[in-house]
């Protein structure tokens, strides 16, 4: 059991709704683990109770605590000192003696039980078998295992593996149980996937009297609204992406990428070599695919009628080097320079800055990405060809962008002939959709030229 | 159940004979379980008395700030201490900290006169002010003054409201405030104010002990040998091993609680043998239920949690 201590207090403020304002490193790291933020809502469970008892009572309390980290377990001795009411109803919190303590690993067969457990209460369909696997008596609950059901009850004493579809399987029955249990399968009217657990019945596992047949599908079905007059009209393909889409991609996504990084490093236990790349490859094409869905979901924003943006004042060159800031460690990879604007040239123009910094983002990634190793990418400010506006321009050493496709490149899924370099086709799209919605544009400067030089107008800031 | 007709006397007196009712039923009761008990009862002559002592101290120190003038629809006791302290007595949770305290007190006495322990100074606080990380080392330091200080009050029947836990004192503040007089609004203010700044509970003692246990992490399990941490440290680590509040741990060491004692230590994750030996050194008149060991310490923490007292302990929070 790995163990470490720090002897290092914390300090954290929080202020009187339990936000805490500021917080140092060890709080601050536990603090985004626990998934909030700094600033943001404590997100401890544990120091947020003691956090609202000291301020109920108005009395410097001091406790132990212990929270879970995602990873680990986190204790420390937590002192909280309420502040005088005059100056807000906040709490300084100081924590002494970090301990950070791996999650002893329960023994195999504790763990066994308990997956056996968590299977039996999340089970959609129960069943109880003979030992030669026939079923003796189902039970579904979810209303797309009903057909499975009528199957079941036409057919009594039949095998239970006639009814559903085992997923990579090519056997046929009889099967030997162990082999069974944890199957994926398809459930006869349902969309859903299914895994299929079989526990034995029994004094011994090597002779079972019989089995308990559970199908535990991998999603919960969405609830169902009752079905009135007044039904919501169909989706559009943007709100299907955004509503249903995404959701249920998310989740198997981030999971397929948790488990083929978990692979690649290896964490499991020795690997070969070319296993691990494998896992590495499954993980990154995995990254795509979320890239994508983001993709999808701004897709979704910026076609939507209502979108707006806001209009505040934007200094290009500050944005240009946030950017900058952010893309440096992919720039520095390829050993590419990124120059920007220096910061005592002002282009103030009128967007929003969150949306700024996204176009930008997309557009020095672009740049870097097609750009040669060792060469340099500048971004300049300057004021607009058209009175009134201001222009960033990113030019990359590239190869240029012909004058046929700087029309066709802002279009919806445009690749240009390029494929499997993960992109969607859409940043540009969205880059450009973004620039529109502040009254700007996005273009190409240099049309037919070698190294391409993307240009982003938007209007000059006219307020004081 | 006043009807409109009643007189003012015989409201008064309505009241009255209903107090006496209480008073009387609650006899048969305590009188039995003194008598029933007659050595070292969780009731006794000897417990009463402190902490009635206790009860008085504390209400001397707050009427020491701004005195009481009395409680609506009490009788008035001619001292403003004595007021206050009787309306103390009536409050349930603040009984028990004392309680604890008390008996605390007196099992640390018992434990000199029997086992030879030493009932501030221990092998396992000796060690911990040598220790060579000189935070632990000065932490353990306050802590055995304030331990000192401890059994000097039990011995005079007196608790420091520095001592209180937050939640006691935050009662006792708001118990105090309903008492003084209302033209005194701004000082009782002014007054909760200076006892609030002046409270920290990580300077309390039971605050510098939990404070010394969590410097020793997984070691506080040393801490489980009574004979070598002494009592207060035995009780702290309990507590925080077995997920009890101290008060309870402290109880837990007294007669007739082998059970809670048992389980709190098989939570904490002390082994069959670890826990003979702190009985053995208690010297309870009970015995040990046989197959201990095979109890798990989650199930021992289990059990405790759904005993009564631990549920009624979560409802008064």
């Amino acid at each position: 059991m790995e163990r470490q201590t720090s002897l290092l207090a914390s300090r954290g403020v929080t202020d009187d709704s339990d936000v805490l304002l500021s917080a140092d490193d060890p709080l601050a790291d536990l603090q985004e683990r626990c998934g909030g933020t700094v600033p943001g809502m404590l997100a401890v469970p544990e120091l947020l109770e003691l956090v609202r008892e000291g301020r109920r009572l108005g009395l410097k309390i001091a406790r132990e605590f212990t929270a879970y980290d995602g990873e680990a377990m986190v204790s420390g001795f937590v002192r909280i000192h309420p502040r005088d009411p005059d100056s807000g109803e906040g709490c300084e919190l100081l924590i002494e003696n970090w301990q950070t303590r791996g999650i002893q690993e329960p023994s195999s067969r504790e763990t066994a039980a308990r997956l056996d457990a968590i299977d039996r209460a999340c089970a959609e369909v129960t069943a109880r078998l003979n030992e030669d696997q026939r079923i003796q008596l189902i039970n579904a609950r979810a209303a797309d295992a009903e057909q499975l059901e009528d199957r079941v009850a036409k057919a009594p004493g039949s095998v239970w593996t006639d009814h559903v579809t085992l997923r990579g399987m090519g056997l046929q029955q009889p099967i030997h149980w162990r082999l069974l249990d944890g199957v994926q399968c398809r459930v006869p009217g349902s969309a859903r996937g299914w895994r299929a657990r079989l526990l034995p019945i029994g004094p011994s596992g090597s002779d079972p009297r019989g089995f308990e047949l559970l199908l535990v599908a991998d999603h919960p079905l969405p609830d169902v609204p009752n079905e009135s007059g007044d039904q919501d009209p169909a989706p559009s393909h943007a709100q299907l992406i955004e509503g249903s889409l995404t959701p249920v991609l998310r989740q198997p996504i981030a999971r397929i990428i948790a488990n083929a990084e978990t692979i690649r490093a290896r964490l499991a236990g020795p690997l070969m070599a070319e296993y691990s790349e494998y896992a590495g490859n499954i993980a990154s094409a995995g990254q795509h695919l979320n890239g994508l869905l983001d993709d999808l979901a701004d897709l979704e924003v910026v076609e939507a009628p209502d979108f707006s943006t806001e209009r505040e004042a934007v200094d290009l060159g500050d944005a240009a080097r946030r950017a900058g800031g952010i893309l440096g460690v992919r720039a520095r990879a390829k050993n590419i320079e990124l120059v920007t604007p220096i910061a005592e040239a002002r282009h103030i123009a009128t967007g929003e800055y969150r949306r700024v910094l996204q176009i930008l983002i997309n557009l020095i990634g672009n740049a870097i990405a097609y750009s040669p190793e060792n060469s340099v990418v500048t971004i300049k400010a300057l004021p607009g060809e058209r009175k009134g506006n201001v222009s960033l321009i990113i030019c990359d050493e590239g190869p240029g962008i012909e004058p046929g496709e700087a029309e066709r490149i802002f279009n919806k899924f445009e690749r240009l002939g390029r494929e499997g370099d993960g992109g969607s086709g859409l940043g540009l799209y969205i880059s450009s959709r973004l620039a529109e919605a502040m009254d700007g544009m996005l273009d190409i400067a240099n049309p037919g030229e070698e190294g391409a030089q993307f240009r982003l107008t938007l209007p000059l800031y006219s307020g004081s | 159940m006043t009807s409109a007709g009643d007189t003012l006397v015989e409201t008064v007196l309505r009241d009255e004979l209903a107090r006496a009712d209480r008073a009387l039923s609650s006899v048969a009761p305590v009188l039995g379980h003194i008598l029933a008990n007659s050595g070292d009862a969780l009731v006794s002559d000897a417990i009463v008395a402190r902490v009635r002592g206790m009860l008085i101290d504390l209400a001397r120190q707050f009427v020491a700030r701004l005195p009481v003038e009395g409680f609506e629809g009490e009788a008035q006791a001619a001292d403003p201490i004595d007021t206050l302290a009787q309306r103390f007595a009536q409050d349930a949770p603040m009984l028990a900290s004392l309680h604890s305290a008390a008996i605390e007190g007196i099992l640390a006495e018992r434990l000199e006169q029997r086992a030879g322990l030493d009932p501030v100074l221990s092998p396992l606080w000796q060690e911990l002010i040598a220790s060579s990380d000189p935070m632990t080392a000065e932490t353990a330091m306050q802590a055995l003054a304030a331990q000192s200080r401890f059994m000097q009050s039990q011995r005079r029947m007196q608790h420091p409201v520095s001592d209180l836990s937050p939640e006691t004192l935050e009662r006792a503040l708001r118990i105090w405030a309903r008492g003084t007089p209302a033209e005194k609004e701004a000082d009782a203010t002014a007054a909760i104010r200076g006892f609030k700044a002046d409270y920290d509970e990580a300077a309390s003692r039971t605050g510098l002990i939990a404070r010394l246990m969590a410097r020793m992490g997984a070691g506080a399990i040393a801490a489980l040998e009574l004979e070598h941490a002494g009592l207060a440290l035995f009780t702290s680590a309990l507590a925080q091993l077995s997920d009890q509040s101290r008060e309870r741990a402290v109880l837990a060491c007294f007669d007739r609680q082998s059970a809670r004692l048992a389980l709190g230590l098989r939570a904490a994750g002390l082994d069959a043998q670890g826990v003979e030996r702190q009985f053995v050194t208690l010297g309870p008149t009970e015995r040990l239920p046989r197959g201990l060991e095979a109890l798990s310490a989650h199930s021992a923490r289990a059990m405790l949690q759904s005993s009564r007292l631990a549920a009624s302990e979560v409802a008064l929070r």
